[in-house]
């Protein structure tokens, strides 16, 4: 419901009710006043109709008393001539409006009557008035024969008192009709006597005929004195009757006076009219009102609402042009100050999202977003990514803060764009600026990236301070390396990586070095469920006890047949699985296959000991020594039976947690072997602490023993350290026959390698003991 | 006054004939006790075999009924029968007298200072004679040959003296009594000499025509 529509109605609610209470009061009020009114008039018209008929029957009692001083009929009277007392009478009679005259002889005896209707000598009924009629005219109302009359009674003087003359006049309609046209009377007049049923009848009536008298009488039988209020025929009238001035021997009549409150009201119907027209002008103006007070506090909130909702989608351009006076006018100023504000705020907040602070250049998000546009503006056209590293940073923040790498780094932005041209310019991360050649090939990126190396070669000086900065760049093309800028990013990176890294201060992205291409994330969830169905295998790869040319020995190694890759080399999954955390769980399942292997071999006349691999990880367990023995003991295999090797680098992690495992195994009796050994960061210290029954001499001693006599002198010194601290010593990589004999030259003990034979499945490795190869290089003892 | 007159003078020396002579007042009132003028009043002797009559009957009279300022003077006169009247109009108006009475109906036009002929009264009763010009002109002829007979003045008082012993028929009548009711009669018996026997009246009258009662104007 809208703002307008809810004004609208209120308003018009307002009026409607304020108006129709009011009409409704001012009407009760009116109507009240009226029948108060009615009331007031019916008790003054009531005793003025019946002061009225008074005087009108005086009037004509005077007449009647002027009729009788007639000297011819007072003459007819005194002299009791009748034929012209009657036709004298009949004449007077008409003259006076009298439909019947009669004499009266001084004893109230009827001696002439016009109409015949009392017989003569006969009493006159109203002696009332013939008493009175002796002294002056005597005149009242009557009731005969369902009609009103004045029965006027008047002496006759001839001179002295003859007789009585009495005239009856009729009080009927048209008598009532002029009375009311004369006077201000109520239209509805009634005469009513009580008839000879005993109940009131109406004998004559006033100009309008309304059955006042019959519904009074429904209601009581007496007739009010006092005004009444009452419904006739659907209309409201105030009644009132008035007994009318009789004669005792007549049945008594009553006026009944009616006031019509619907007459009374009917004046202010057109009043009435005139309020309504008021009313719906009053409405129509009040609705054209509400309506433009209503538009003009709506409109300009719509236009607001509209202004908010470009604002939401981010469109501040549409300017607001509301100018008022009021509080609206307030509004729109503060709506447009704030679209502003925000507008202002909002452009320094992409600002700042978009770009480095301390540099000023864009950030990766940017950079990323630029360069998605620029790849995907020109599909196919060659671009190239420079990501400049600076390998020094780490440790410049280490020595002098935050502070000064960023001025350094702010510097190295300035050098970096002269170099870069046209290229965009980007703070990759912390230690690392981009630049994106559009348009750019190979060649021209390695000139560019010669430049920035250049740049940057000079020392960045600060106060008596130069600081070598030791940049690097990788580079990575599009579209040879990819076509999406994340795919460029991370490869230029990759690539600086390995520039940082390498005496190259410029390196081009080789997708066959990249340690992380995304394969290998899915490879580690095929790795699980390789080893929870029994794709892997373990393969054993022969050791050669020189001394007697006896096998008497394996190395367990890990193939994997993946259903899809093919074989996979353990160098691609078991350094992912050491980084995922996956390592335990080969582990565990190497030990598992190598201890029933040994329990198999141990079976025969001839016991082969099974060495497992086991990581870095696997020493932080604790539990290790604990579940190798339960290995063990589940397939009943002696400790002796297998040997767990060790690289230098697991045991130089955390040296004390290590020292602690490979103790308690060493413990339970079985053989440690340090493999790899010489390429790592071995300290004798903790060597002459480890409980190491044999040392393996990394293969890239071997490799080139035959020519390298500094290899041979190493390799010569490893035996004798070794023996001389009473571990046994195993040559890797053996694959040359003069390598094997100058090893058995100087008394190593054992040696393993190509040349011996390479890593067998259990069956093909028992095969293999029992062919020639195994056996030729035995020695009888 | 001079009947009043004429008749103690004539009740004086029947008195002094016979010795044995009584008084009879006649006091007439009205209903408030108020003394009533120009009440008649007859005195019959209750046998008119005892001899007592008055004086023989004098010689038939003439009597003149003025007309002054619109007023019959006077207003009631008393007549024996045979007995004339004559109508003098004194008045700078004409009057219309007339009468409807049975006893004797006559009409006379009088110019100003016109007299009508003689009219013999020779019948018993009471004339009401009416101008027809002037309503409120009234007045009563009053004819009888009763013995004794006179009327009230306006201390409504009538004496009667020297009247013999016996039992009397005393009547009354006075133009404002109501119609057709007959004279008021009262019994009475004188005994003795010098017995003097008041007779009290009292009547019920209707208003004076004359004065009360303005025929043509009524009150409004």
């Amino acid at each position: 419901m809208g703002f307008r529509f809810r004004l609208a109605s209120f308003f018009i609610a307002a009026l409607i009710t304020v108006q129709g209470l009011t009409a409704v009061l001012v009407y009760e009020v009116t109507r009240h006043e009226l029948i108060g009114e009615g009331q007031r008039q019916l008790g003054v018209a009531s005793t003025a109709f019946a002061r009225q008929l008074d005087d009108i029957s005086e009037r004509v009692a005077a007449s009647v008393q002027v009729m009788a001083l007639d000297y011819a009929l007072r003459s007819a009277i005194a002299q009791r001539d009748e034929a012209t007392m009657l036709s004298a009478l009949r004449n007077h009679g008409h003259r006076v409006g009298a439909t019947q005259m009669l004499l009266l002889d001084t004893d109230g005896r009827v001696e002439v009557d016009t109409l015949g209707a009392y017989p003569t000598q006969s009493k006159f009924p109203y002696s009332d008035l013939v008493n009175r009629g002796f002294e002056r005219p005597a005149a009242a109302v009557v009731a005969w024969h369902g009609r009103a009359y004045w029965m006027v009674v008047v002496p006759v003087f001839a001179p002295n008192l003859v007789g009585l003359i009495a005239a009856a006049i009729p009080i009927d309609d048209p008598l009532l009709a002029r009375m009311q046209s004369l006077s201000a009377l109520p239209k509805t007049i009634e005469l009513a006597t009580i008839a000879s049923d005993g109940n009131w009848t109406v004998v004559a009536r006033g100009s309008e005929r309304v059955a006042l008298t019959a519904q009074l009488t429904a209601r009581s039988s007496a007739l009010p004195v006092k005004p009444i209020l009452l419904y006739v025929q659907g209309r409201e009238f105030v009644a009132q009757a008035v007994s009318l001035n009789r004669s005792t021997q007549s049945a008594p009549v009553a006026a009944v006076l009616g006031y019509s409150v619907d007459e009374a009201l009917s004046p202010y119907r057109s009043v009435g009219l005139a309020w309504a027209g008021l009313l719906t002008l009053g409405l129509v103006v009040g609705l054209i009102g509400a309506w433009l007070i209503a538009r003009g506090v709506s409109r300009p909130v719509e236009q607001l609402a509209a202004s908010a909702r470009c604002i939401e989608v981010g469109d501040y351009s549409p300017p607001l042009t509301i100018v008022r006076g009021d509080e609206l006018g307030e509004l729109a100023a503060a709506f447009a100050n704030m679209a502003q504000s925000i507008r202002e705020r909002e452009a320094h907040i992409r600002y700042q999202a978009g770009h480095d602070q301390v540099t000023g250049l864009a950030n990766r998000m940017t950079a990323e977003s630029m360069i998605q546009l620029e790849l995907t503006a020109h599909p196919g056209n060659p671009a190239a990514l420079l990501m400049v590293g600076l390998g020094r940073v780490p440790e410049i923040i280490k020595t002098m803060g935050h502070t000064v790498c960023d001025r350094l780094m702010r510097d190295t932005g300035e050098r970096i764009r002269g170099p870069a041209g046209k290229g965009l310019v980007a703070r990759a991360t912390d230690t690392q600026f981009s630049i994106f050649l559009p348009a750019s090939g190979k060649s021209e990126a390695i000139a560019v990236a010669f430049r920035i190396v250049d740049a940057l070669i000079e020392p960045y000086r600060e106060s008596d301070l130069a600081l070598d900065m030791a940049p690097a760049v990788g580079i990575a093309l599009s579209p040879m390396h990819g076509v999406e800028a994340s795919t460029l990013l991370r490869q230029a990176e990759v690539a600086l990586i390995s520039a940082l890294g390498s005496e190259e201060p410029i390196v081009v992205y080789d997708p066959a070095t990249d340690p992380h291409r995304p394969e290998r994330l899915s490879l580690m969830g095929d790795l699980r469920e390789a080893l929870d169905h029994g794709q892997l295998e373990l393969h054993y790869q022969p050791k050669l006890n020189l001394a007697n040319g006896i096998i008497d020995g394996a190395e367990g190694l890990v193939r994997w047949q993946h259903q899809t890759l093919g074989l996979v080399p353990p160098d691609a999954f078991i350094a992912l699985a050491e980084e995922t955390g996956n390592i335990r769980r080969l582990t565990r399942w190497a030990l598992e296959a190598g201890i029933a292997q040994a329990k198999r071999w141990s079976t025969t006349d001839r016991a082969i000991r099974v060495s497992i691999n086991v990581s870095a990880r696997d020493l932080d367990d604790a539990d290790l020594p604990r579940r190798v023995a339960e290995l063990l003991a589940l397939h009943g295999v002696s400790p002796e039976c297998i040997a767990l090797e060790v690289t230098e680098s697991a045991i130089m992690g955390k040296p004390d947690a290590a020292i602690d495992v490979l103790r308690r195994l060493a413990d339970q009796g079985i053989e440690l072997a340090i493999d790899d050994f010489g390429v790592g960061q071995s300290s004798f210290a903790y060597l002459r602490r480890l409980p190491v029954r044999e040392l393996k001499i990394d293969k890239t001693f071997i490799d080139h023993l035959t020519e390298a006599r500094a290899d041979q002198t190493i390799v010569r010194s490893i035996v004798e350290l070794g023996h001389n601290l009473g571990y046994r010593v195993t040559a890797e990589g053996v694959d040359d026959v003069r390598v094997l004999d100058y090893l058995s030259s100087i008394g190593c003990d054992h040696a393993q390698g190509y040349l011996i034979a390479r890593a067998l499945t259990d069956t093909a490795f028992d095969d293999f003991r029992e062919s020639d190869a195994a056996t030729r290089w035995a020695r009888g003892s | 006054m001079r009947t009043t007159a004429w008749l103690i003078c004539m009740l004086a020396l029947a008195a002094t004939e016979a010795a044995s002579a009584a008084d009879l007042n006649v006091r007439i009132a009205d209903d408030h006790g108020k003394a009533v003028a120009d009440a008649v009043v007859t005195v019959l002797p209750q046998d008119d075999a005892s001899g007592q009559k008055p004086a023989a009957r004098p010689a038939s009279s003439s009597k003149t009924i003025d007309q002054k300022n619109l007023t019959f003077l006077p207003y009631i006169e008393i007549f024996r029968p045979g007995d004339k009247v004559v109508f003098r109009n004194s008045d700078q108006t004409r009057h219309h007298v007339y009468s409807f009475s049975s006893i004797k109906a006559f009409e006379f036009v009088l110019v100003p200072g016109e007299s009508s002929p003689p009219l013999v009264l020779d019948k018993g009763g009471v004339i009401a004679v009416g101008c027809n010009i002037h309503d409120l002109m009234i007045a009563y002829l009053y004819v009888s040959d009763a013995p004794w007979i006179a009327h009230s003045g306006a201390d409504g008082l009538v004496a009667f003296h020297n009247l013999p012993a016996g039992a009397y028929n005393v009547r009354v009548w006075q133009p404002r009594l109501r119609p057709n009711k007959p004279d008021l009669a009262q019994w009475t018996t004188l005994v003795g000499a010098a017995e003097t026997k008041t007779l009290a009246f009292n009547l019920s009258l209707l208003p004076d025509s004359r004065h009360e009662f303005d025929r043509e104007h009524t009150r409004y």
